[in-house]
């Protein structure tokens, strides 16, 4: 096993597809040796790229609970059913805006740092100099942000859907005197299990997608800062655009297949 | 330490065989061979665009080149699988022209890098080797500091002192002293002379401060530019290249405007040129 994953890990070229072989390699080797996998490298840039990322996050969350309560409850009201506004912004949150909105906030606050930092420590050699030292830059640079971002996308997707319910209960509540009981009672009771799994489910493929993404414009930068600044961009217009793709589809297989 | 007339294989740390680099259909190097020996300090020079970085990334393995070998410590790098390189690079480090330090490290954990992520060392160990190698470059107490609050001159230094981590046997050195003042290069020099001179690292520098170049090499290597481009010049001990009467070669050493490296193109050139045959 050993042999076979370090021959995946000196395949040469810098193709995206390269990068993502490079990252499964990585992962598989450290679960094999301690001191590939650092701890506390991990723990650090949870904090920067997930944890730091909540503030906005919530905002957001918080924003589009709002949003859909207000705006259903102008439409299911001429039905007279505006006890179904719960279950509507339950479900909204779960399968659909809460991974989605989540992760395009974190890749326009955290993918576009990513693709900033690496970059600038390709124009000044700091990237180089890594390789100089044996150090692989995947393993020392991408693999902590990987494993950091997969974790804490969907903590970030849980935290924020919780959240949006809270600003959904918010309008329930003070415009249309509705119980919180009533409120928790159907915003909790009427989704299944499996649309919290689909949002999660979205929400790990959007965060590998945002850091392989980001990774990949950062260390292939090439120029000074304006390739840092295209590369800044590209992290966060590709990241998005393959992301709402993503969304499509996975959106289509647990419709039509699932 | 001066040069030796030895040619053991044993004694041979680099040796550059028909190096050749083409970039487009442009030729930057043309059949580059010269050899280094064990405990040299040996200086390529050239002017700008003559292909110097070109080289030292190709030596580093940072590179492939168009054809040609480089053999570093009996094992061709050209070759090397990515794993055999970093195993290679193991034994010798890189000075960087700007240093190439982590801007989100201190200092210290600059220096300690290398140390952690190849050694087996207890932490109180190599923090007591990061102490002696700033030491050694006399920045003591400067552990704490970013590379963004210390000077550029510092911050070549900490970029010596984190090549020097893992006690290499080859030191290659990326222009050391272009930006410094006088004395900054002198204490640059310096540092260059006691790790070979006194630790026994073997050096390979490139640079084009000619007074800086004369006072750390054993030998040296000139790389042509212009109608001379990839071609070797002249090589040799110091002496040997301010003996040699190649006009080239003098008018870079006394740094002369004008000569066989142009300033300025010459007339019929220069009508091709504004004519757009050229």
């Amino acid at each position: 096993m050993k042999f076979s994953l370090q021959t995946l890990l000196n395949v040469e070229g810098n193709g995206y597809g390269l990068l993502n072989v490079r990252i499964f390699g990585w992962i598989l080797y450290g679960l094999t040796r301690r001191d590939v996998l650092v701890p506390s490298e991990i723990l650090r840039q949870m904090i920067r790229i997930g944890v730091q990322a909540l503030p906005m996050a919530s905002l957001v969350a918080l924003s589009v609970g709002f949003i859909l309560a207000m705006q259903s409850s102008t439409e299911l009201g001429k039905l007279g059913a505006n006890s179904f506004i719960p279950d509507l912004v339950s479900l909204s949150l779960m399968r659909e805006l809460g991974p989605l909105l989540i992760a395009i906030i974190v890749v326009g606050r955290s993918g576009s740092a990513v693709a900033a930092e690496i970059g600038t420590m390709k124009v000044n050699e700091e990237i180089e100099a890594l390789r100089v030292m044996a150090i692989p830059p995947v393993r020392y640079l991408v693999i902590p942000r990987y494993i950091a971002l997969m974790i804490m996308l969907p903590c970030l997707t849980i935290f924020g859907n919780c959240v949006g319910l809270a600003g959904g209960w918010a309008v329930c509540a003070s415009t249309l005197g509705m119980t919180t009981s009533f409120f928790i009672e159907h915003a909790v009771h009427r989704p299944e299990l499996w649309d919290l799994y689909s949002g999660l489910i979205k929400s790990v493929v959007f965060a590998h997608i945002l850091i392989t993404t980001a990774c990949y414009q950062g260390l292939s930068v090439e120029g000074g800062a304006d390739g840092v600044g295209r590369a800044t961009t590209n992290a966060v217009v590709y990241a998005i655009l393959w992301i709402i793709i993503a969304d499509a589809l996975l959106t289509g297989l647990f419709f039509f297949v699932l | 330490m001066k040069s030796t007339a030895s040619t053991s294989p044993s004694d041979i740390i680099l040796e550059v065989k028909d190096l050749v680099q083409v970039y487009g259909k442009r030729p930057v190097l043309n059949g580059i061979n010269f050899q280094v020996r064990k405990g040299e300090t040996f200086v390529i020079m050239g002017g700008s665009g003559c292909g110097k970085t070109t080289l030292l990334r190709i030596l580093i393995g940072a590179q492939r080149p168009t054809s040609g070998s480089v053999h570093i410590f009996g094992e061709d790098i050209t070759t090397a699988s990515p794993q055999e390189l970093d195993r290679i690079r193991l034994r010798f480090g890189m000075n960087f022209q700007f240093g190439a330090l982590f801007q989100s490290m201190t200092v210290g954990e600059n220096i300690a890098l290398p140390l952690q992520e190849h050694s087996q060392v207890d932490p109180s160990l190599i923090e007591m080797v990061v102490k002696m190698k700033l030491e050694l470059v006399g920045l003591t107490g400067f552990e704490n500091f970013k590379p963004s609050e210390i000077s550029g001159g510092m911050r070549k230094r900490v970029g010596l002192a984190r090549a020097l981590a893992l006690d290499p046997e080859l030191l290659f050195s990326d222009e050391p002293t272009s930006g410094l003042d006088p004395v900054m290069t002198a204490v640059v020099d310096q540092l260059t002379l006691d790790s070979t001179r006194k630790i026994g690292v073997t050096a390979v520098v490139v640079s084009h401060d000619m007074t800086s170049c004369f006072r750390i090499a054993t030998r040296m290597l000139m790389l042509g530019s212009g109608s001379r481009q990839g071609e070797i010049v002249a090589e040799g001990t110091p002496a040997e290249i301010k003996a040699n009467p190649d006009p080239f070669l003098q008018q870079f050493i006394r740094g002369e405007a004008d000569g066989p490296i142009p300033f300025r193109l010459s007339q019929d050139d220069y009508l091709k040129h504004l004519l757009g045959d050229g």
